[in-house]
């Protein structure tokens, strides 16, 4: 039988296949289906979150392996009350209105999954309403907002505003993308300012704890 | 990827394995060749050497005094009996360096009177320790190919300087060597040296791991001690660099195309003596160019007139079927800077471009004055870029990814795809010194330059890289000799 | 008399990444992609355009059938000159393996020459540059080197237009920030150059648009492209790739990428307006995956660009090129590095126009002190590129015989002709014997060099940065049409983007 190690490893080793075999493996053996996340899936992301930090594993690789991961957490996941599901929270990301750049979005969506956030990602072209609407149906403790343009950063504001109006300052905004500063990200009233994926979810971390 | 089901081929289907560069075309090098056979039939060369003169006259040559005049024929002879190809291996025997058609290599060159000393960054005279540093680097360093030192040492007696420096260069790094030498009894005791690390002389020139640097004096002349090391070589089998150094519009014409035939009339003089005393010598054959900057009055070895030449002589060699010998990787700052940086890479880029064999010269600034090693890690990595760039862009239908494209969908991201996973390690250059990180990271690490990287970097190789030492009894011998070599008079 | 026959010469250097077979694969392959999975026009206006041209339009997506792409590049226009905007002299023949070299738009960031501050560009820094690129004798043309941030940030574009064309009279580029900037921008332009059909005539302005990658064309892009089209200006459209992120992540895949986003906006160009003049045009480089950066000093970069000139030139299609670009954060070792390399494979290639001198860390912030740096870069690599001629008289037999073995050369030389050492500004960038002439790069020997202050290139740079600024005039603008320049930006409207 495989043990959660083997199962850290192939999530590591990105290997999709193998981490839904050893995971449906395990369920059938009766291991508890938390420690199957936590000590297994979970645990073989930590590293690979460290490793790319240190620059021995690389964007392609982050992702298969989170891949692996959610693969994996999906069919653990109708064995375990939602309220148990570990989360370290929910992060709404999207492009603003009139910008269809989401390259950088997309990293940072990748980083964020891999430290274990749940990250909804509603695309690109997004209207402050849109923002506000998806806030109301996902209830996120973060919304995240990108844009490559000084044109279309402007739209930040607007939906800030729009968020505050609806009363959903609970809610922390956070913002990024190439013309973005922190200067800027004080400017339109958002909680925090990210210069890469990387720090963004460091960025996160911090607002939530 | 193919989604066509067919067992199709394609004929008559021209690809560029590599990337193309070419200065001078074929006509033209034939040209510049026919010139200087003119050259050397007409107005002939300086040689002050009796035994070469004796060579030249047996062999059919015009000799008058010193100046000898060449028949045609026999140049053409010697450039054909030269060897097409020389394989340099490395300090154990393993076959390393393929000096044939446009493969590239690249290694240090040497500061003429001083060294920049890596731990206090302070310029200096050179010391014997000082090319044990340049072997530990060459040998940590990927992309340096053969190691050379990077100043010639003062600590020691002239007299024994170039066998202090082999033996420090065998003793730490495993790489081939370039070695210069001072006259014939330094050749002989390196070859003994040689013998002493392979085993005996057969088997060194069977495995050589070296190739002597003879430089000859130019401009049609070629001194005594010059061509008697030349000989020395050509007796004994060893491989040997044949290198001219010239000062477009001072020692020799201005026009890139005039020195060249300048050049090459001056290292096929040596090419054809050293196939006259014995047919099939392993000969490499090079330039190094500059100019006289008159505003400076200075020779400067950043110019961009130093890499025309260069690849003028290398194309000449290259359609000769001759191995070339070159010049990049030095400038003319007299500190880290921009414009070091520079001068590196282009001299470095059109140099291997180019496809010379064998190119030295890395890690030299200040005209030439000055060895720096931390100067050798950014040229690392100026070689690696290079290679990157010369590799060119492999065309075939996995890598043209047609069905990815489709796959991923306008508007779609790569980033997931399998075909990225399989690809991006090998399709991409991995920077080792070169700065990637956004400002904030860049500030965080400490707001480095890369000449302050590059001296951590050769600092932490000084201080971690092991490399493969001599067998003390071997090592012992190299004393030896060395002791000998200084006992005579 | 001596004649002979059947002599090749290369009257410069010689290069390809790819030879014709492969230069026809890749555009088969970007023909198929066209046809087979199309791009995306988030524009109506386009939508109609190419649907009547027969384009498969479904939704967004456009699939392109191969005779319309053919057809489009048969008519494209492939003679492109640029001119002085204050003369309409025509200056850049954007075409065949000539190669300009120019600076780069819209970086968010600049440095100040004078207090070193990283801060968000502005009007001044933009006139600054603008004069700085005025100045430099192998630069161009003039792009803007950072989008003016002062002003309303929807109409930056008028306001870098006003700075560009009061700054310099090379040609510009002008990248604007929508349909209606680049309407503005035109307008201003025929002003200066006297209506319409004059700057039709004597074109002194490049229009640029970019779509995104992979495959998408917004809505900004495709309205410029479109509006080009209609206003016979040259059109610049240029996607930036990064491979592994918005391409595949081999150069190959890169190349088939970047060539279906070029040439579908070249389909929608010859679309719109039959014979439009169309520059195609690339940022090809890596995605970094270590920093995710977008990658500005790659050797990726400069290959797959050399490869792209010799698509371009295959095609007969004028190409829009980048280098004298870093990602060092400072004009240090690796920003010369990166610079010579990106601008030696450049000018090499033969790539026509060549934008982005003065990009350092990674395309955010521009830095003068890198542009001047470039324009010494500039004057080796055209001095290399030109190669070496052979003939009878620069192989100088006779000259060498006269001069004999280890004779000198020194008397024979052209140098010393009329060698002045009074050498100026206006003198061109090489010395009578063809040399490469240095401005700023210091050969001195060490102790001139430290009696003058023992400078390192970039602050030798960085002080002629100031001395330009502060001296330097630029051919004046005629008042009245700055008058009327003023007028145009001071009543320009702003429009938020995604709404009409």
């Amino acid at each position: 039988m495989p043990t959660l190690e083997d199962l850290s490893k192939c999530v590591i080793k990105g290997n999709v296949a193998k981490t839904k075999k050893m995971t449906q493996v395990l369920i059938d053996e009766g291991v508890f289906p938390l420690d199957i996340i936590n000590k297994g899936l979970i645990a073989g992301m930590g590293v690979v979150g460290v490793r790319f930090k240190n620059a021995e594993m690389f964007v392609p690789e982050v992702m298969v392996a989170a891949k692996a991961m959610s693969q994996g957490i999906e069919m653990v996941k109708p064995l375990i009350a939602e309220s148990d599901m570990p989360s370290a929270g929910k992060v709404l990301l999207g492009t603003v209105k009139g910008d269809l750049h989401d390259i950088g979005k997309n990293l940072v969506g990748i980083m964020l999954e891999s430290s274990g956030y749940t990250v909804i990602d509603i695309g690109i072209d997004k209207s402050p309403d849109d923002f506000v609407q998806a806030i109301k149906e996902h209830q996120p403790h973060i919304m995240g907002m990108s844009a490559l343009l000084t044109t279309t950063m402007l739209h930040m504001k607007d939906t800030i505003e729009l968020m505050k109006e609806e009363g959903m300052g609970h809610v922390k905004a956070i913002v990024g993308g190439a013309p973005i500063s922190q200067d800027f990200a004080d400017e339109v009233g958002a909680d925090g300012f990210a210069p890469d994926a990387a720090s963004a979810v460091d960025l996160c971390n911090s607002l939530l704890n | 990827m193919n989604t066509t089901r067919s067992y199709f081929t394609r004929a008559s289907f021209e690809a560029n394995q590599t990337i193309h560069w070419e200065m001078l075309s074929e006509d033209h090098c034939e040209e510049i060749f026919m010139t200087a056979l003119e050259l050397l039939e007409r107005t002939g060369a300086e040689i002050h050497n009796k035994d070469a003169q004796d060579i030249f006259e047996r062999s059919g040559c015009w000799v008058e005094g010193a100046r000898v005049r060449i028949p045609s024929a026999l140049i053409e002879w010697a450039a054909n009996s030269a060897p097409s190809r020389i394989t340099l291996c490395d300090r154990n025997g393993n076959r390393a360096l393929r000096l044939e058609t446009t493969y590239s290599y690249f290694g240090p060159g040497q500061g003429k009177s001083f060294v920049i000393d890596p731990q206090t960054g302070a310029r200096r005279k050179p010391v014997k320790d000082d090319a044990a540093a340049a072997a530990v680097i060459c040998d940590a360093l990927k992309n340096i190919d053969f190691a050379h030192s990077i100043g010639y040492p003062t600590d020691v007696a002239e007299k024994t300087a170039d066998l202090h420096v082999f033996a420090a260069l065998l003793n730490n790094t495993t790489k081939p060597i370039v070695q210069t030498i001072r006259g014939v009894e330094q050749a002989q005791a390196i070859l003994d040296m040689a013998a002493a690390v392979a085993g005996d002389l057969r088997e060194f020139k069977k495995n050589p791991f070296f190739a002597f640097q003879i430089d000859t004096e130019g401009t049609l002349v070629h001194s005594e001690e010059t061509l008697a090391k030349v000989i020395f070589a050509a007796k004994n089998g060893a491989p040997f660099i044949f290198n001219t150094k010239l000062i477009l519009g001072e020692t020799a014409p201005d026009a890139p195309a005039g020195a060249l035939v300048v050049a090459l009339a001056d290292v096929l003089v040596g090419v054809l003596l050293s196939q006259l005393v014995r047919q099939g010598t392993p000969v490499i054959a090079g330039g190094c160019f500059t100019i006289h900057d008159q505003e400076n009055d200075m020779l400067p070895w950043g110019a961009p007139e130093v890499s025309l030449a260069g690849t003028g002589m290398s194309n000449l060699l290259r359609y000769l079927r001759i191995p070339s010998f070159g010049f990049a990787g030095a400038s003319d700052s007299k500190i880290s800077d921009a414009q070091m940086g520079l001068e590196e890479a282009f001299s470095m880029l059109h140099m291997g471009l180019a496809g010379t064999n064998l190119i030295r010269g890395c890690g030299v600034l200040e005209y030439g004055l000055t060895g720096s090693l931390m100067m050798l890690a950014m040229g690392d990595e100026i070689i690696g870029m290079t290679r990157k760039i010369i590799q060119g862009i492999e065309v075939n239908e996995e890598r043209l990814a047609r069905g990815v494209i489709d796959a991923v969908q306008p508007g779609g991201t790569y980033l997931g795809e399998e075909h990225t996973l399989a690809y991006f390690h090998k399709e991409f250059w991995w920077p080792t010194l070169m700065s990637r990180g956004r400002i904030k990271d860049w500030t965080e690490s400490g707001s480095k330059s890369l000449g302050e990287r590059a001296a951590e970097r050769t600092m932490s190789i000084l201080k971690t890289h092991q490399p493969e030492k001599l067998p003390d009894a071997v090592a012992a011998k190299l004393t030896e000799i060395i002791e000998k070599a200084a006992a005579l008079n | 008399m001596t004649i002979r026959s059947n002599i090749k010469a290369n009257q410069t250097t010689r290069m390809n990444v790819l030879t014709p077979d492969q230069c026809q694969e890749l555009v088969y392959a970007a023909e198929e992609a066209m046809w087979r999975t199309g791009t995306n026009f988030h524009d109506e206006e386009s939508l109609e355009i190419v649907k009547k041209a027969g384009c498969w339009v479904d939704g967004e997506r456009v699939r392109v059938p191969a005779h319309i792409f053919e057809q489009a590049l048969k008519t494209c226009q492939k003679h492109i000159v640029l001119c002085n905007s204050r003369t309409g002299a025509r200056e850049l023949f954007v075409e065949g393996y000539n190669s300009y070299f120019g600076s780069g738009p819209c970086t968010p960031f600049t440095r100040n020459p004078f207090t070193g501050e990283r801060h968000r560009a502005t009007r001044q820094s933009v006139g600054w540059a603008t004069k700085v690129l005025d100045a430099l004798p192998n630069i161009d043309y003039a792009m803007s080197l950072g989008i003016v941030q002062d002003v309303p940030l929807l109409i930056s574009d008028r306001h870098e237009f006003e700075q560009q064309i009061l700054n310099t009279d090379k040609p510009i580029i002008t990248v604007c920030v929508d349909q209606w900037g680049q309407e503005d921008c035109i307008k201003m332009a025929e002003i200066a150059a006297g209506g319409e059909e004059e700057l039709r005539r004597n074109p002194f302005i490049c229009l640029y648009a970019e779509p995104i990658s992979p495959g998408v064309h917004c809505r900004e892009a495709a309205q410029k492209l479109v509006m080009g089209a209609k206003k016979d200006l040259p059109t610049i459209y240029t996607p930036c790739i990064m491979a592994g992120g918005t391409a595949p992540a081999t150069l190959a895949g890169v190349m088939v990428q970047g060539l279906c986003e070029s040439l579908s906006g070249l389909v929608l160009s010859q679309c719109t307006r039959e014979g439009a003049p169309f520059i195609m045009g690339g940022v090809y480089t890596i995605l970094d995956m270590t920093t995710t950066i977008f990658s500005y000093g790659a050797p990726e970069l400069s290959l797959l660009l050399a490869a792209l000139a010799d698509v371009a030139h295959y095609l007969g299609i004028p190409m829009f090129g980048t280098a004298g670009c870093t990602d060092s954060c400072i004009i240090d070792e690796q920003a010369g590095i990166e610079a010579a390399i990106s601008i030696a494979m450049t000018n090499m290639s033969g790539a026509n126009l060549n934008h982005d001198i003065g990009y350092a860390e990674q395309g955010a912030t521009s830095n003068l002190d890198l542009v001047v740096v470039c324009d010494e870069v500039l004057g080796m690599a055209r001095r290399l590129t030109d190669g070496i001629r052979v003939d009878e008289q620069t192989m100088s037999l006779d000259m060498i015989e006269r001069v004999g073995p280890g004779g000198s050369f020194q008397d024979e030389c052209c140098a010393d002709d009329d060698f002045d050492d009074d050498m100026d500004e206006d003198d061109g960038p090489s010395c009578a014997c063809g040399n490469f002439k240095p401005r700023l790069i210091n050969r001195a020997a060490r102790e001139m060099w430290e009696k003058a202050g023992g400078k390192t290139l970039t602050q030798a740079a960085n002080e002629k940065v100031r001395d330009i600024i502060n001296y330097h005039e630029p051919e004046p603008l005629p008042k009245d049409i700055a008058a009327k320049i003023r007028n145009i930006v001071e009543n320009a409207v702003g429009h938020m983007p995604g709404e009409d």
